[in-house]
């Protein structure tokens, strides 16, 4: 088994580079960073001249790919135009610790811009998560095991309008129930946007508060995938011999669930699960935007329509260590929930 | 299993059938269970009458219809001559609806049949030969999978912008938008759909009766497409039928991130989008399109959870 | 096998659970730590929130800094925002015009200010100004803030107007000397906007080489407006608080809060449900919804029209060259419409690219009216008809269809719409097509509009505001193999140019507004621009503020006269 874990770590280093790789030519042919930087205006020809020689966009992509992996302190560059290459460079690449720095918050490390970003995100997705995880697995087995019952069915057809509708949508029309319309009839309100009410100050009551309508909108989108998964591994178990076995022989039907049942239909949640959990790095783009919350999807989409690359990579790229082993982990509970799998 | 004459499910049928008829052949069987899914039967009819309300609607309307603009008639609340109201350019929201609907159930459709392919090619050859193919595939997957959809759509769609011209098709012009959500959707999905896939490769191809299949000298294809992968349909199944749904909603929320596709080319999800600024002052603007996404969303979701209880071999359900 | 059972549920759920539980309960207590010790600073004890008696106004902004620092600002609302906590040599008022700030006067030719080759610029500091730690401002800050504006190891954002500058001299504290090496007429809209304080800033580049990574570009904790920058939390916030040692009328608001939410639409909602005094950007179509919410409207010119950007070159469609299709092209659309029921007659055509410099639009041009009969006249006379019955015109076998680009902005795809229908009844067929803004506007090679591949482009763009200087139609500017980073992606008018180079070294403010006449006739005779609406900054104020004026230029340069009502 350890064997298996350093394998897979060592497969990881070779994937990282080619994610790198692909997502640096992708990035390098999306647009121009320089082409908003004159703000309401059209930057200056002369400021583009400039910014693109100061900024290394000048050179050729492999270039600029190996010195955002391994830094440019060994090698002279030009900051001032005449030509020669007069200044040592200052970076020192991914692969020694440096991320580099934000092209749009100019001066200020990746790793801070992310770092600010990922608590935040955190708070958010992971209550969703914790949320999602508990009321699907109530729900899935309760369908499952009264399949075709009304509740079964109205809990289906609820879950499945949750899911039929862009999150973005319900993240508006919730923010207008529940914030614009309930202040208007006079009703308790919840709070449009941001962490806080700077009134009061940034308590963790008021966090909580503010957390409601977004983890709301992510909630219900994942909640009907996740119930419908959970009922239909769940039915597929059910009807398996060794439950019926286990039935005829008279176990108790509690058991029968959810210690034979559960734990043989938890193979593929895990599967689910063990892929969702680090994508939750990424936080929610849709959401984190309608409800202004500081987090990392809303960096992503903040800084890619700037084209701020080092920001950028550096947010997939940590997110794509954490898949990887997450990955890892996925593939050691798989193993340990079904002996059958072997990895030697 | 299939193959084999003493399933359960059959034995089932037959004692049900009681022995004076034949026993059924599995489509049939499944045909009567989806037949007496209701919820399944109501997703295929809403279904249908959809397809029916996009693809018919347009030989009542015209596409020039739809795009034309009366800046004087804009935001109009529904009446006889505009059933469904007018938009911010006074453009007809009912016609808008039918041209709409059918670029995203194409949308839905295409992007899915391009999921599915690579998503059952990749997981069953990762699943079934294991070793370095699986090594090699689950890496690609991985690759593809360590980047949340949503990152990967917004990249792509970035990419692609503006790079693909218009194209001709069934008679419509559209714009190189279309092409591009639809090719960006079905390459950044499949890899769940590959992972599932493989796992119920990686449980089925240690069961007795491929053990059995590979002792009796079946080829490895004949393994695959004919034992392993029958007895994986059910979350196929489900996985593709949430895709198409997926796939028309993934297609909203790129519009609502701006990169969707552009107009004056209309899909359900770029006119709710919209209408994001007219929830209280204009809401025929949003209820329209967002009650099409929600009724196809809802339908296939419905027909899929109604297929996933008919085609399983297992479900004693009848 | 029942022990097998709660490892399932830990796996799938209750790991979840516990470490989340620990982020959930950790997280909150992390970021309140800051609060608790900025409290001091609005004068309220730690243990409670400043709330009670402080007057806090919260903004929104819907775009987040960049950056603080003049030097690596790109963006408007980090520009405005410096009037809180930054100071400029020069404000301007609700009218535009411009008032000494921290200067005793404008320099002008009259008080021997400008010399008369318009080569040289005295200013006279005000004696009493001075940052917020207490040190004075000096002309040392003034000749340190040219250094690093056009100091190549510092990436700024742009150099521009600091580039044309030759040479600063400071004979003693409160004077500072500017030299040109040629006249420089769009000084006042331009120079010394944000002052960098070179008693903080000299240490660090002399320490570093480079102010690129200075701390006080994104916390800059020492400025000299009437607010201090106090915190600028990622993503949520930032909060500037009253400047104690402001040497100016001490400001009535306590706490300036801003707020960044980048959906407009939840903008609107957060200013609808009361939980925002300010918002700027606000889309037209929202404007009823936040009057009736008892929001306060305000447009306030800013220089910028939005309008269509003819190219004329070898890239463009041959129809572009012949003036009776652009001429046809302006008499095709209705523009009295768009603006009356797409911008809800909150806005008028523009008259020409000055239209918010009435100085410098005299005598104001004339619109082309809409007149489609007309357009198909000046068509038919230009020799392109439909001659292959397609509904769309053709000469020599050329179809008339232009290509016609912007940005993803939905106000402007309303207006391709409308114009590709509108045009399309003249004749003219329209490819649209629309493109992310860094895209759209990227440079030579990249970008759509400057490789040639629109022949109409639409964008909103000012002069020099509230100076008329344009730049983009200079023949210099022409983005080739040769000059990739030009941004004149447009034509070149050998008799424009010249015209244009002349404005520019006019001091004479009188001269000047001639030479623009004649550029703005010539634009209007050869429609080289035309223009689809004015596009002001539209700003919702709420109810409880009061004393609220804006600016075109320095939005807030009556900051200090605000006050919140109870």
């Amino acid at each position: 088994m350890i064997r298996y874990i350093v394998n897979r770590i060592l497969q990881g280093i070779p994937l990282l580079f080619i994610i790198s790789i692909i997502l640096f030519v992708l990035m390098m042919n999306m647009g121009d960073p320089i082409a908003t930087m004159g703000g309401r205006s059209i930057t200056r020809s002369s400021d583009r001249v400039r910014l693109t020689r100061q900024l290394g966009l000048d050179q050729p992509v492999y270039v600029q790919y190996l010195y955002w992996l391994i830094g440019n302190d060994w090698a002279k560059i030009d900051l001032d135009g005449d030509g020669i290459k007069e200044s040592n460079g200052t970076r020192r690449g991914i692969l020694r610790g440096d991320f580099g720095t934000s092209l749009v918050n100019r001066g200020k490390p990746v790793t801070k811009v992310i770092g600010e970003r990922l608590p935040n995100t955190l708070l958010l997705m992971v209550a969703s998560e914790i949320i999602i995880i508990l009321g699907s697995l109530l729900v899935g087995i309760y369908s499952a095991l009264r399949q075709y019952s009304i509740l079964d069915h109205t809990i289906t057809a609820l879950s499945f309008i949750g899911y039929s509708m862009p999150i973005f949508f319900i993240a508006l029309l919730s923010m207008y129930l529940f914030a614009i319309l309930f202040k208007r009839w006079g009703l308790p309100y919840l709070p449009t946007v941001g962490m806080f009410d700077p009134q009061v100050g940034k308590t963790t009551a008021q966090v909580l508060w503010h957390m409601v309508l977004p983890v709301f909108s992510i909630s219900i989108i994942s909640f009907a995938a996740y119930s419908r998964y959970i009922r239909s591994t769940m039915l597929e178990v059910m009807s398996q011999d060794y439950i019926r076995t286990a039935k005829s022989k008279g176990l108790p039907r509690r058991e029968v669930v959810y210690v034979h049942a559960l734990k043989n239909a938890s193979l593929p949640i895990v599967t689910v699960v063990g892929l969702d959990l680090p994508l939750l790095l990424g936080g929610a783009v849709v959401t984190e935007r309608i409800f202004a919350w500081p987090g990392m999807g809303r960096l992503f989409l903040d800084h890619v329509s700037r084209l701020d690359m080092p920001v950028v990579m550096g947010i997939l790229l940590l997110i794509a260590v954490a898949v990887i082993l997450f990955q890892i982990v996925t593939d050691i509970v798989y193993a340990w929930l079904d002996p059958r799998i072997r990895y030697d | 299993m299939i193959m084999e004459s003493t399933s359960p499910n059959q034995l089932v049928a037959l004692n049900m059938e009681g022995l004076d008829t034949p026993p059924l052949t599995l489509s049939q069987l499944a045909w009567r269970r989806f037949r007496r899914h209701r919820m399944a039967m109501f997703g295929a009819i809403v279904l249908a009458l959809l397809f029916l309300y996009s693809f018919g609607g347009s030989l009542v309307l015209s596409e020039s219809y739809a795009n034309h603009t009366d800046t004087s008639l804009r935001i109009m609340s529904p009446s006889a001559e505009h059933l469904f109201g007018t938009d911010s350019v006074g453009r007809d929201i009912l016609a808008r609806t039918i041209y709409g609907g059918q670029i995203s159930l194409l949308i839905g459709l295409t992007a899915v049949v391009i999921e599915t392919f690579m998503g059952i090619l990749i997981g069953a050859l990762a699943g079934y030969y294991g070793g370095w193919i699986d090594s090699l595939l689950m890496r690609i997957t991985e690759a593809m999978l360590n980047i949340p959809e949503i990152f990967l759509l917004i990249v792509m769609a970035k990419f692609f912008g503006g790079k693909i011209p218009e194209i001709e098709f069934i008679g419509r012009t559209f714009s190189g938008s279309v092409i591009v959500i639809v090719v960006i959707i079905g390459i950044t999905s499949w890899m769940y759909l590959a992972r599932i896939v493989r796992a119920q490769f990686l449980s089925l191809k240690e069961n007795e009766f491929v053990l059995a299949a590979h002792a009796t000298g079946t080829s490895n294809v004949q393994i695959i497409f004919l034992h392993i992968l029958p007895n994986s349909m059910a979350p196929i199944v489900v996985s593709a039928t949430l895709g198409v749904a997926n796939a028309i909603l993934a297609e909203a929320y790129i519009s609502f991130l701006g990169l969707g596709v552009q107009p004056p080319t209309a899909t359900w999800g770029n006119m709710l989008d919209g209408a994001t600024n007219y929830l209280e002052s204009a809401p025929w603007l949003w209820f329209f399109p967002g009650l099409l996404i929600l009724l196809t969303v809802l339908s296939i979701n419905f027909l899929g959870d109604g297929l996933r209880d008919a085609l399983d071999p297992r479900s004693r359900a009848i | 096998m029942k022990q097998k059972l709660f490892f399932v549920l830990v796996v799938t759920a209750l790991v979840l659970t516990a470490c989340g539980g620990g982020v959930a309960t950790q997280a909150p207590v992390e970021t309140e730590a800051p609060v608790a010790t900025e409290a001091p600073a609005t004068e309220a004890p730690a243990t409670e929130p400043p709330a009670a008696e402080a007057k806090v106004a919260t903004f929104i902004w819907t775009q987040e800094f960049d950056s603080l620092s003049p030097l690596y600002q790109g963006m408007w609302f980090s520009e405005i925002t410096q009037q809180f906590w930054l100071c400029w040599a020069w404000q301007f008022n609700e009218k535009n015009e411009a008032f000494p700030y921290l200067l005793t006067e404008l320099p002008s030719v009259e008080n021997g200010g400008i010399s008369e080759d318009g080569t040289q610029i005295t200013m006279h500091l005000r004696d009493d100004i001075k940052w917020s730690d207490n040190e004075p401002l000096t002309s040392e800050d003034f000749k340190f803030t040219w250094e690093m504006f056009t100091d190549t190891k510092n990436t700024v954002s742009s150099a521009y107007p600091y580039d044309n500058i030759t040479s600063i001299d400071t004979p003693d504290e409160q004077t500072v000397v500017i030299n040109f090496e040629a006249p420089f007429s769009p000084w006042l809209a331009n120079l010394w906007q944000g002052i960098l304080p070179s008693h903080i800033l000299r240490p660090v580049y002399d320490a570093e080489g480079t102010l690129d990574n200075a701390e006080w570009n994104l916390a800059p904790t020492v400025g000299c407006g009437p607010y201090v920058f106090d915190e600028w939390e990622s993503g949520s916030f930032a909060r500037f608080t009253t400047n104690p040692n402001y040497w100016g009328e001490p400001p009535k608001i306590d706490e300036i809060f801003v707020r960044f939410v980048p959906d407009d639409a939840s903008q609107t909602a957060a200013l609808v449900a009361g939980d925002a005094d300010l918002g700027a950007f606000i889309p037209y179509s929202d404007i009823p919804q936040l009057k009736e919410a008892g929001m306060t409207l305000t447009t306030e010119p800013s220089g910028f029209n939005e309008g269509w950007f003819f190219r004329i070159d070898d890239k463009s469609h041959p129809a572009m060259h012949d003036l009776n299709v652009r001429k046809a092209l302006a008499m095709a659309i209705d523009r009295e419409a768009v603006n009356r029921d797409l911008l809800l007659g909150l806005t008028k055509v523009p008259a020409s690219y000055w239209d918010s410099l009435p100085f410098y639009n005299d005598p104001p041009s004339e619109n082309y009216p809409y007149d489609p009969e007309a357009a198909n006249a000046l068509l038919d006379e230009a020799g392109w008809v439909d001659s292959n019955s397609d509904g769309t015109r053709d000469k020599d076998g050329v179809e008339l269809v232009l290509r016609y680009g912007t940005t993803t902005r939905e106000i402007r795809q309303d207006l391709q719409a409308v114009a590709q229908q509108q045009l399309a009844e003249v004749g003219i067929g329209v490819e649209i097509s629309n493109y992310d803004a860094d895209l759209f506007f990227a440079g030579y090679g990249e970008g759509p509009a400057a490789n040639g591949e629109l022949d109409i482009m639409e964008w909103s763009d000012a002069p020099g505001f509230p100076d008329p200087d344009v730049y983009y139609w200079l023949c210099s500017e022409i983005a080739t193999d040769e000059n990739p980073a030009g941004s004149n992606w447009f034509f070149c008018d050998e008799e424009l140019d010249a015209l244009i180079q002349q404005q520019s070294t006019q001091m004479d403010a009188n001269a000047r507004q001639e030479t623009i006449s004649q550029i703005n006739q010539m634009f209007h005779d050869n429609v080289y621009w035309v223009g689809m609406w004015q596009d002001p900054d539209v700003w919702a104020v709420g109810p409880r503020l009061t004393g609220v004026k804006f600016s075109g230029v320095t939005p807030f340069f009556n900051i200090t006269e605000w006050d919140i009502a109870e």
